[in-house]
């Protein structure tokens, strides 16, 4: 037998071949079952995306409250750094300078010696 | 407009969107049944059984691991299914005839020949073995290839070509008989 034979043959098979427009009513009837499923998966759907902002907020805002706060505190510690002495000193410009001697050597053997803003400070406070 | 892919279909679907969930019912009806009638033999239990399939396929689309393959699994489930139903054939007696299957086409003379012929088509087809049944309708009356056979039904291309030479050569002569113009009319 010819390949097409058989193939229109078992096409008298397809329920669509007496009766046209079988495979839309077919379909139809399966999305009216499915409405109901399709309903639930959209509202679990709706109901994930609403979970998911939710928990973001709830850990975001704790988060940048903190956040905010050590901004905060950073640029009030910068603006003391920066409250210094508006020229820099650097320890050549201190030798060369009219620093008396006694000035000179508290600044580099006394309690000015401890830290380099304790230095400056002092450096600062004994100009002549 | 790009035709969707499967995998993005049962996607969507998952969400409960209507229009993809449809367009994987009008891509797989077809050789749904065609699974489902080489499994049970009758038309009107092969179309409980699509639409049984596709309500599970739907419940379950969370267990689609790969919806790259949703047709392979899909169709799974409608073997499945399939069989299950020929267990519990008692479940047919007395079942309403879906709206899908009113006659609105042929005569009763018409539909009566042609009732005929499928009852001869179905029992020689029913000389070939299952899997044989599938591959001869989704080649034959869905028109699918080989490769896409092999892909759907996870065998390799060779096997199916094998089993359709060997359905082909069984239907040869089961329906050597069978003069064309009964169905041409």
């Amino acid at each position: 037998m010819e390949d097409e034979k058989r193939i229109r043959l078992l096409r008298v098979l397809d329920p669509a071949h007496d009766c046209p427009g079988y495979w839309e009513r077919f379909r139809t009837e399966i999305m009216d079952r499915a409405a109901f499923e399709l309903a639930r998966r959209r509202d679990r759907a709706r109901e994930s995306v609403e979970l998911v902002l939710s928990g973001w907020s709830r850990s975001l805002i704790p988060v940048a409250l903190a956040a905010a706060v050590i901004a905060a505190i950073m640029v009030g510690s910068e603006a003391v750094r920066d409250s210094g002495p508006g020229t820099p000193l650097v320890l050549e410009d201190v030798l060369a300078s009219d620093f008396s001697d006694e000035v000179l050597e508290t600044a580099i053997t006394g309690e000015a010696h401890s830290s380099s803003v304790a230095f400056m400070a002092f450096v600062e406070g004994n100009r002549p | 407009m790009k035709e969707r892919t499967d995998a993005e279909l049962v996607t969507r679907a998952r969400s409960g969107h209507a229009e993809s969930f449809g367009e994987l019912v009008r891509r797989y009806q077809q050789p749904a049944f065609s699974i489902a009638l080489s499994v049970i033999g009758r038309q009107q239990d092969a179309e409980d059984a699509v639409q049984e399939s596709f309500m599970v396929a739907l419940r379950r689309l969370e267990d689609c691991r790969n919806p790259d393959r949703f047709a392979g699994w899909f169709l799974t489930i409608v073997r499945n299914r399939s069989r299950n139903l020929i267990r519990r054939e008692s479940l047919r007696r007395g079942d309403p005839i879906p709206a899908s299957a009113a006659n609105t086409g042929p005569s009763p003379e018409k539909a009566a020949s042609l009732a005929e012929l499928r009852e001869s088509l179905q029992e020689a087809l029913k000389k070939l073995s299952e899997v044989q049944r599938e591959i001869v309708l989704l080649h034959d009356l869905e028109g699918w290839k080989h490769s896409e056979i092999a892909e759907r039904l996870g065998m390799p291309s060779g096997t199916v070509r094998s089993h359709l030479h060997f359905a082909r050569k069984a239907l040869r002569v089961e329906l050597s008989g069978w003069r064309d113009h009964v169905i041409t009319s």
